[in-house]
């Protein structure tokens, strides 16, 4: 379970995206003491911090620089500033990402497990039951079987999988897709899903896709 | 200064002048001054009436004809004072001094304004980014404490933050500071920007969005091409058809430029309405009979930064048929480029 630091002042976001990501299944801290918030990330072992610039007493682009001499924590810079200046200059200083409030939380959670998974700090389960699943060939593979999915049909299975077991809607399937620059619609994510419980049913796994009616789907182990 | 005018503006001298010299011809008479002597003393007055008026006529003609000469050329019509050279004579330099001080605090009064309007700016900007963080919130509660009115909310809050980005823009666009940063930046990144932005409310109206060949690094500020982009797509979802709406968007490339297409087969813009679509506050009637009015800002501010960056935007539509907004970006040497 990764551990992720949230240093934004606003403490009604900081208590709301502390929520959003312990429901994502992370473990989250928030900020309370600014004064001491850089000994807080140097000691405190973290696996992402979120970061935003307008901080009281220091300012968040300064902070970067300074925890940036010393530890290489993944960094995503949160904040309403949304100049390409403020953009060019955080990334410059070694921040990972750079996401504009007021954002789409499960758009913000993707790019933590973008980035998670880029710092090697996310063990990412890359296989169901007895299949591997190879994403960069677009397969799933087991010994004399093997099913050969689509791109849409990929992101979609991948993202089912980092959820297994957990209900996922249909509007975080579709941001998922949106965000890989599949701009389909609901009538095509239906057929896309339909295809690949089929596939799956084709290789033996029958209900490995459960619909939740009215909240979406599950794949189960 | 024509000799005629200066005459005509010395009338008052002359009479006097004639006045006296009769009163001077009546005393000579008087004392019965021998008839010589009489022309001689006339002749004497008149030539020194012309020596006077010309001499002044010239000091003056020279400093005034190269005072009109300058200011019709100038084009900040103020900074005469900077170009004249010191007059001989009493009017002139009272002349200079007073422009000088007129100037000067004239100069005076618009850095004060400036200075307002600066603080103004400022103000706005940090307002905007505050007003961001309750948006946030509520984006955050609504995500977390899932209900029925849920979508409802994120529609509001989405327009919210549409609003809060025009203004935002508005003061930026009409800044003289540079205000931008150009650098390479990926068509795709920005469509996909944009897309994930207006995700729910294509997806709601059943509107079609087909991205094909975007993928072009251009040289632009992501971020203000983003806006202008949004903007256009948030045209294009207002006056979409509620059948089989599309938005297609694809990047031509050619030699000297990159043009980032934007077409809608929506309800398009008629031929009246066409030339105006990118005057401030310009709502034709698609803006005005629509249930969620329009602004008239969007494609304003659109042309003003496409402006700014050096871009050009450009329109074409056929009423009831389509709407095609292109964005062309020109290719040249001239920005220091920073990678990615």
């Amino acid at each position: 379970m990764a551990k992720i630091k949230i240093i934004e002042d606003d403490l009604s976001i900081a208590n709301e995206l502390k929520n959003l990501l312990e429901n994502a299944g992370y473990e989250a801290l928030i900020t309370e003491d600014f004064s001491t918030v850089l000994e807080q990330v140097t000691s405190g072992n973290f696996d992402l911090i979120l970061l935003d610039i307008n901080l009281p007493k220091i300012n968040g682009e300064v902070l970067l620089q300074q925890i940036r001499k010393d530890t290489n924590t993944p960094i995503i810079m949160v904040t309403s500033k949304n100049s390409e200046v403020d953009e060019v200059l955080s990334m410059s200083y070694g921040a990972d990402d750079y996401i504009t409030k007021p954002y789409n939380p499960t758009i913000l959670l993707l790019r933590i497990g973008a980035v998670l998974k880029r710092s090697g700090r996310s063990v990412e389960k890359l296989s169901y039951r007895e299949l591997e699943v190879i994403p960069q060939k677009g397969i799933l593979e087991r010994e004399q079987a093997e099913i050969i999915l689509t791109k849409n049909e990929m992101i979609i299975f991948l993202y089912l999988l980092q959820n297994i077991g957990n209900i996922v809607t249909r509007d975080e399937l579709m941001t998922d897709l949106w965000n890989n620059d599949e701009y389909i619609n609901d009538n095509a994510l239906t057929v896309n899903i339909s295809r690949l419980r089929s596939k799956l049913k084709g290789i033996g796994y029958e209900n490995a896709i459960e619909t939740r009616k009215g909240q979406g789907y599950i794949l189960h182990e | 200064m024509s000799k005629k005018k200066y005459l005509k503006d010395k009338w008052l001298y002359l009479v006097i002048g004639v006045c006296i010299y009769f009163v001077i011809l009546l005393i000579l008479l008087a004392f019965k001054v021998n008839i010589q002597a009489t022309i001689s003393i006339s002749l004497i007055y008149f030539i020194g009436i012309f020596l006077i008026l010309t001499v002044e006529y010239v000091r003056k003609a020279a400093f005034y004809s190269d005072f009109k000469k300058k200011l019709e050329a100038l084009d900040q019509k103020y900074l005469i004072v900077e170009m004249l050279e010191d007059p001989n004579f009493l009017e002139g330099k009272i002349l200079v001094d007073s422009l000088y001080e007129i100037d000067k605090s004239m100069i005076e009064k618009i850095n004060e304004y400036k200075m307002q309007t600066h603080d103004f700016r400022e103000y706005v900007e940090l307002w905007i980014h505050e007003v961001k963080l309750p948006v946030s919130s509520l984006t955050l509660m609504v995500h977390n404490h899932k209900g029925e009115q849920n979508k409802k909310l994120l529609e509001q809050l989405s327009r919210l933050d549409k609003y809060l980005e025009q203004i935002l823009y508005y003061v930026r666009s009409e800044n003289a500071e540079k205000d931008y940063l150009i650098k390479r930046v990926n068509l795709a990144k920005v469509i996909s920007n944009v897309a994930l932005k207006n995700k729910d409310i294509l997806l709601e109206k059943n509107i079609d969005f087909i991205v094909s060949d975007v993928n072009v690094v251009v040289q632009t500020d992501s971020k203000w091409l983003e806006f202008m982009v949004n903007q256009i797509i948030d045209n294009s979802i207002k006056y979409s058809k509620n059948k089989n709406a599309y938005i297609k968007i694809v990047a031509k490339e050619e030699k000297d430029r990159v043009g980032l297409i934007i077409y809608d087969n929506g309800i398009g813009i008629s031929k009246s309405d066409l030339p105006r679509v990118f005057d401030k506050t310009f709502t034709g009637i698609n803006g005005r009979s629509l249930s969620s009015k329009s602004t008239g800002m969007g494609l304003y501010l659109c042309r003003e930064l496409c402006n700014k960056l050096g871009h050009k935007i450009q329109i074409v539509s056929q009423e009831g048929e389509y709407t095609k907004v292109t964005i062309f970006i020109y290719k040249n040497n001239f920005y220091h480029l920073e990678d990615d």
